[in-house]
Parts: structure tokens; C-alpha cells; sequence
């Protein structure tokens, strides 16, 4: 039987504590076991009052991210082998304000990416799905891009999102990119106005912090080097 | 009480909900529509979770009759024959909304037009697809275009209770919690819509998000809506085998079925062979999770008590390439989808019945639409791969519209205060006691007796056992209590509480209806009556609240308007009951 695992996890109240503090938990473990499976042995068995956020447990909806022996994660992509020690300490993820333990208030990473305007809106002309050889160019890497599940692993790792409050972040930006990018929209260059700006992609100083946490193995990095090229293009009168 | 009053409360926000509130405001963008979910808008349920595809008919090989027949067929021909015609029927447009309104954008295939894989039970190949995680597209594009709209979202909001009118003839609304504050409030609508998924989590082995639990069904049931066939629960013959961690029973899609994936027991046969020898392994979901279950069951199993998916077979680069997102999960556990066989266990997956709705989502009361997993008869007694986010998109178009319809000509009527009050205290209870039951015992019971009674192999013995021990929890969970009294924002505890409670409603429909069911039929397997029997049960069964633990229930044939009785032969069933 192996030794179990010796968790640290973060509390905090916002309603009634002065400060946050850490527990300290045993936790049995078991084969192919998650981060996410950790914290709800402790909320089922061991404390109940703990909170923090899940849904699909599969990495699909982004809603578990935390910040786990000093990274932002998904928890239930996290296995708990892959942390190579029986030590771990559980955080909320940084640059998020705190509803409760584990819990982050994801508005301001979202009133970001409501800010360059994430809805694709179509041109009038086109009233059928677009013809696109697999091969050609004409997708670039949106397709990949969008894999994004707004887990807001990148926006907490961001040391530029850390300094700067009204910088857009690489999600947004990212989000941005895929719209920008896609021939059918209709507000492409109206999107480009919003991303062009000092808290828009030249705040991103290309440390890759983003890219280093993302759990769909997306850069965002990618994606806002490519709108600064296009923003540019965009003052030499060009626009692709 | 605080009280929001709107035009129309949407239940869910997952494929159904979305494209339901997008629907009604565009129909009519003074109307005041409210969005509640359970999690964050667009992360919460199944539809996010989408790996498959979406089946439509595009191609001109096809059409809309062979998408309709594959369906009833599927279902074991008991599916409300004109909510399965409007499935197949609006799917292409809602296809097309969502390439060319909602932005999304499917993979192409080598003519550059939308791709359509093959999926299991399907006479052409009609899945739409973004690789094989097409929910996260869906769903972000579509919650995307919510943020483009004047629509409220209530989010970590759940609906507890439905209200109804100061005659009692109508829905007018619903009870709510907010779960970051644990606040209960009223919203008071025109027109509510009930779109909050299925409850599959109620078995030990299960494939949907864990906030899933048939809240929505027990909302609607405890408000006097009527069910049907809630005895169709679909198990997905392919769930990833990870032990006691959460990914235990999470889905390896079906679109690897679908390319030839072959299932081997542990002794190393094909035993598809001996159940299905014409399709084998791209039979229908119902038939392979249940030969999967009794190779198991007869000890031809792998030590985990699984069967073996193989893949590899199909090429190391073709599986990568096709199934990046499956391949990454099997890596969590340490094994290589593309090079080697992965255990495999039946997963309870998708809930067939449901509230009995008309091609309107218009339920049996007044001012309550329900569309998506909630409502049933679409299906019939088995779904089929792809048809499932088909329908909530279908469906939520429908009800938004309709919706937007009666909302626009109706008044508000006021809800009963002194039942608001009742309810909201009903459900507080759990923070008034200094003890009481701990409801994760309770949760882990209901899993594994639901697993092990009323699974994929049914006895009418077992069900009635099944049926008085939920009575007994039922009666349980009503005396469970809060570890933490005093700490009401954000408590997972009191939600699991509810959580467990509206599972329990909804298992007691599931068991009931089983018993009553006294043939096998798709997902409905009974030991003791193992044949198909088409003279007694093309039949529906519905199910309403009675008096105290009651249900009252009734039965009433299948309407064969479309695909008639002569058009149903032996060889679509297993095995058919000669007379």
C-alpha cells in the first residue's frame, strides 16, 4: 500500500475570516488518481465544508482549474503521479478574486473576453456553410485556437495580467485571434480596433507563461503575435 | 423573497438551454429572458461534453426517411414517431444556424464541404463533427453569441422547485438558489422552460458531468408533470476503466466504433460475433453495452471487470489523427489508445424518457416548455450516437420560439407566495438540524444499488427490492443534515443534499417504470422477460406524482401514424416473442 498523500489546501471565507490559512489533510491514494479526485475525497470524507468548482471531470468545460504545488492546473487532468511527490498544496488560481477556498470569481476574466467582442457575427452575403478545402491555408490554426475551454489556467499565469489590471489576457486575446482570422466574420477589422490598444496584444511581452500552463496545448502566444502582425498590416493599409 | 420578474426562465444552459434563450430573444428582443445554470454559463452539463457529432441529413445520398428509420429502429420503434420526424427534419437547419449564424465551424471533408463521419446504427455515414471533441465548439460558440444579446444569466443559480399560479393551473415560475450565497428567490415568469439534462449519475458507473443530476425532471415531476418510458436508461458501451478515480466511466467515443474499433473479451474473443454477427461492434449502443455486460457478467471479463476496446489495428497515425482528444485521456491513465487495447466498461450515459412533450416542447402544464434530455419519447427505448445533441439543439430551437410565441401574447401571473415559502423552508432543513444523515453515504448507496438492481440486466425481483430500498432513502434524505449550519454560500454539502434528492425522485420513476415493463426492449433488459414482445408492448408508459410516495401510472400504445405495424419486423429485434 502506498503512503498517503499530504495535502495542504487553502481556505478562506471572504464573509467571516481576517485572513486565509491551509489545512492539512491525509488522503489515501489509488491508481490513475486525479488532483480532482483529491479534493473531493477531502469534501466528502474528511471535511465537508470545503469548497471548490467541477463539471465534466473529463477536461472539457474548464472548470476545476487550480493552482496545485505552484501551478495552475486542471485538476482533473492532474494526475496525482505526475506531481512526483506525496506533497501537495492546493490553491485558488491567482489573479482571480476568492468566493470561497477553491472558488474563483471568473467575471473579470470574462468581462475581458466580452470586451473583444467573442460572438461571431456573419456577413450578410454568406447564407451557406462556407466550402473550405482541408488543405488549403484558409483556416490557418483557428481550429486549433478554439479548442480554448476558458479554464482561466493562462489568465492566472500571465505575470503581464498580474501588473496590469485592464490588460485583455491571453484568453481574450486569443478568442480574438479565431475572429479575427475567419474570413466569414463581418466586424473583423472593428475587433482588430479593440485589440489594438496598450492593453491589447502589446502588453504581451512573449514570456510564454501562458503557453506553459495551458492544458489544451494552445499558444496563446501564437495567436497575439499574429494579431500585432495584422494590426501592422492593418496602419500600412493592409488587411488580410 | 427577492423576486425577479421576467418574460421567460430558461432551467440549463447547455446546447438546449443556449439555443433556446438565443432563439427567444431574436424572436422578440423586448422580452426579458432569463438564464439560470447550475455551473458557469456555458461550461456546465453534457452538451459541452459532445464527442461524437451531431447526425443530420446533408448529403443528397441520404435522406430525411433514412435518418427517421434509423431512429425508430434504434428506438425499438415505441418513440413518439412525430418528435423523432421533427428531430430528423429540423436538424438541418439547426446544422445550418449553427455554421452560419452562430459561427461555429465543422470539420471539412476532402470537397471542403461539412464532414460526416459514421456513427453506430446509421445506414450512411450523417455525423457532423469537430474531431472528436465537438461540445467544446458548440457550446463556447453559442455561449459566445449569449454575450452578444440583452439576455439575463444567473450563473451557480439552480432551479429548486416550479411554481405554480394562484389557481393551480399554471406554471409561473420557479424557486431558485443562488449557490455562491445559498440565497433562495422567486423568479416569476410568463413561460418557463426546463432544459437541465438527464440524470445518469445516478448509477455507480456514469458518463455525464456530476452536476447532472436529473434536477430538472425532479423539478418538473414534483410540479404534477407527466413522464414517459423512464424506464429507458441508455448505457454507453464504451466508458474508459480508471478505477476509483472520477474518469472511471467516462466516454471513449463512438465515432472509434464507428471507424472499426473491434471490443475483445478477456479471453481474447471477438464476442460481438456471437450477439450481433451482422453489425458487431457498430451495432446499436444498447445491444453492445449489454453483450459487453454479459461477457462480464459470465466471467469472460478482464480483471477490472471490463472488455478490451482495440483500435490499434487501424493504425497508430490514423487513431491520432482522427481521435487526438480520446488519445490524450488514455494517456492519463498510462495507456496508448493508438498502439494498444484499452479496458472498457458499460457507462450509464443518457436518459430516453423523460417529461412527455408535443412537437411545441409544451408539457402537460401550462407555461412549462421542456426540451433536451429532460423531456422523452424522442428516442423511444434507445438512442442513438449523435442523435443526442441533435435533439437538444433541435429542440431548444423549438421551445425558444415558442416560447418567444406565448410569452409575447401572455400576462404574468402571480405565483402562490405562501407555496414559495413552504418550499424555500422545505429546503432549508438541512440547516436546522444538529444531526442528521450523511448524504454521501446516501449518494454512494443509491449508486451502487441502482448499478447492481435496475442497471442493464433487470429482474422484476430486483426492481422491487430496488423500488423499497429507494422508498427508505427517500425517506433518508429528508432527515439529512449540513455538517456547517452557519455556512450557507457556497456549500457543497446542501447541494448534494438537493442533488441526492432530486436523484432519488427520479430513480423511483426509473425503477417503476422498469417493473411495469415486462419485456426487453433497447436499453430495457429484463432477465426474467428477455424477449421482445410487439403484440403486448409497442406501448408507452407514463408516469405521474400520486398521493404521499405514490406514482401513478398508466399505459397507452404506441401512435404508429409514420412507421406503421406491418413496417415493424422480427429481425429489427434480438429476440422476438413468438405468439
Amino acid at each position: 500500500m502506498c503512503k498517503p498523500l499530504q495535502v495542504k489546501v487553502f481556505r478562506f471565507n471572504p464573509e467571516s475570516d481576517v485572513a486565509p490559512k491551509f489545512d492539512d489533510f491525509e488522503v489515501p491514494v489509488f491508481d490513475n488518481m486525479a488532483v480532482l479526485d483529491v479534493v473531493i475525497h477531502i469534501q466528502n470524507y474528511l471535511d465537508r465544508s470545503l469548497s471548490f468548482r467541477f463539471s465534466c471531470r473529463i477536461g472539457m468545460c474548464g472548470s476545476c482549474a487550480m493552482y496545485v504545488n505552484g501551478r495552475a492546473r486542471l485538476a482533473c487532468r492532474t494526475q496525482v503521479s505526475s506531481l512526483k511527490t506525496r506533497d501537495i498544496t492546493i490553491m485558488p488560481l491567482p489573479n482571480f478574486p476568492i468566493i470561497r477556498d477553491l472558488v474563483v470569481d471568473m467575471e473579470p476574466f470574462f468581462d475581458k473576453w466580452k470586451k473583444i467582442k467573442p460572438y461571431y457575427v456573419p456577413k450578410r452575403e454568406l447564407d451557406e456553410p462556407v466550402t473550405v478545402q482541408p488543405n488549403s491555408n484558409e483556416r490557418e490554426f483557428i481550429d486549433d485556437m478554439l479548442d480554448c475551454i476558458s479554464c482561466g489556467c493562462c489568465y492566472s499565469a500571465c505575470s503581464m495580467v498580474a501588473t496590469n489590471k485592464d490588460y485583455l489576457g491571453p484568453a481574450a486575446l486569443n478568442r480574438a485571434y479565431t475572429l479575427i482570422a475567419d474570413k466569414r466574420d463581418a466586424i473583423r477589422v472593428e475587433r482588430l480596433k479593440v485589440v489594438d490598444r496598450s492593453y491589447g496584444v502589446w502588453r504581451c511581452h512573449t514570456q510564454f507563461n501562458c503557453a506553459e500552463v495551458c492544458p489544451k496545448n494552445i499558444v496563446p502566444t501564437r495567436s497575439i503575435q499574429n494579431l500585432k502582425r495584422r494590426c501592422v498590416l492593418k496602419k500600412f493599409g493592409i488587411f488580410k | 423573497m427577492e423576486v425577479l420578474k421576467a418574460d421567460i426562465l430558461i432551467l440549463g444552459a447547455g446546447g438546449a438551454g443556449l439555443f433556446a434563450a438565443l432563439h427567444a430573444y431574436d424572436r422578440n428582443p423586448r422580452l426579458k429572458v432569463v438564464v439560470a445554470t447550475k455551473g458557469l454559463i456555458g461550461k456546465g452539463g453534457c452538451s459541452r461534453m459532445v464527442q461524437g457529432g451531431l447526425n443530420v441529413v446533408l448529403n443528397e445520398k441520404d435522406s430525411l426517411e433514412n435518418h427517421f428509420q434509423d431512429t425508430l429502429k434504434g428506438g425499438g420503434f415505441i418513440n413518439n414517431q412525430e418528435l423523432a420526424w421533427t428531430l430528423v427534419s429540423d436538424a438541418p437547419k439547426a446544422v445550418h444556424e449553427l455554421e452560419v449564424k452562430v459561427g461555429c465551424f465543422f470539420d471539412r471533408g476532402e470537397d471542403g464541404k461539412i464532414h460526416q463521419k459514421p456513427f453506430a446504427g446509421q445506414s450512411f455515414d450523417r455525423t457532423v463533427h469537430v474531431a472528436d471533441l465537438t461540445g467544446i465548439q458548440l457550446i463556447s460558440r453559442m455561449t459566445d453569441q449569449i454575450y452578444a444579446r440583452n439576455i439575463q444569466v444567473l450563473e451557480e443559480t439552480r432551479g429548486l422547485d416550479l411554481l405554480s399560479s394562484k389557481d393551480g393551473h399554471r406554471i409561473v415560475g420557479a424557486l431558485l438558489s443562488d449557490i455562491r450565497t445559498g440565497e433562495i428567490f422567486v423568479v416569476n415568469a410568463k413561460v418557463t422552460i426546463v432544459a437541465t439534462g438527464g440524470c445518469a449519475s445516478m448509477y455507480k458507473i456514469s458518463a455525464p458531468s456530476f452536476d447532472k443530476t436529473g434536477d430538472g425532471m425532479a423539478i418538473c415531476f414534483r410540479a404534477g408533470a407527466e413522464f414517459v418510458d423512464m424506464e429507458m436508461v441508455q448505457f454507453h458501451p464504451t466508458g474508459l476503466v480508471a478505477g476509483r478515480s472520477r474518469l472511471n466511466g467516462s466516454l471513449l467515443e463512438e465515432g472509434l466504433r464507428g471507424s472499426g474499433a473491434r471490443l475483445y473479451n478477456g479471453l481474447g474473443e471477438r464476442f460481438m460475433e456471437r450477439y450481433d454477427p451482422v453489425r458487431l461492434e457498430r451495432s446499436t449502443r444498447d445491444r453492445v453495452a449489454r453483450s459487453s455486460f454479459m461477457e462480464i457478467m459470465a466471467g469472460r471479463g478482464t480483471e477490472n471487470n471490463a472488455v478490451y476496446l482495440d483500435a490499434s489495428h487501424l493504425g497508430a497515425e490514423f487513431v491520432e489523427q482522427k481521435f487526438p482528444g480520446m488519445v490524450e485521456r488514455v494517456k492519463d491513465i498510462g495507456k496508448d489508445l493508438a498502439r494498444e487495447k484499452v479496458e472498457v466498461t458499460p457507462t450509464a450515459h443518457y436518459q430516453m424518457g423523460g417529461v412527455r412533450i408535443d412537437t411545441h416542447c409544451q408539457s402537460n402544464l401550462k407555461g412549462l416548455l421542456v426540451c433536451g434530455e429532460d423531456a422523452g419519447g424522442v428516442h423511444g427505448a434507445n438512442r442513438l450516437g449523435g442523435n443526442g445533441i441533435c435533439d437538444s439543439t433541435v429542440y431548444g430551437r423549438r421551445a425558444g420560439d415558442v416560447a418567444a410565441a406565448l410569452a409575447s401574447e401572455e400576462d404574468i401571473h402571480p405565483y402562490q407566495e405562501t407555496e414559495a415559502e413552504r418550499m424555500r423552508m422545505g429546503w432549508l432543513r438541512p440547516f436546522l438540524r444538529e444531526s442528521g444523515e450523511n448524504v454521501y453515504e446516501i449518494r454512494d448507496e443509491i449508486e451502487d444499488l441502482m448499478w447492481e438492481k435496475a442497471g442493464l440486466l433487470r429482474t422484476g425481483n430486483k426492481l422491487t427490492e430496488a423500488a423499497e430500498r429507494l422508498d427508505y432513502f427517500l425517506e433518508k434524505i429528508d432527515s439529512a443534515n449540513v455538517a456547517h449550519r452557519y455556512l450557507a454560500h457556497y456549500n457543497m454539502e446542501w447541494n448534494n443534499i438537493i442533488d441526492v434528492t432530486n436523484l432519488i425522485t427520479v430513480c423511483r420513476m426509473v425503477v417503476n417504470s422498469a417493473r411495469c415493463r415486462e419485456e426487453s426492449r433497447g436499453a430495457h433488459y429484463r432477465e426474467d422477460f428477455p424477449e421482445t414482445d410487439n403484440e403486448k408492448w409497442l406501448i408507452n408508459i407514463y408516469q405521474t406524482k400520486g398521493e404521499g410516495f405514490h406514482l401513478n401510472l398508466t399505459q397507452k400504445p404506441v401512435a404508429l401514424n409514420r412507421f406503421r405495424r406491418d413496417d415493424i419486423e422480427d429481425r429489427f429485434f434480438e429476440k422476438v416473442k413468438k405468439k
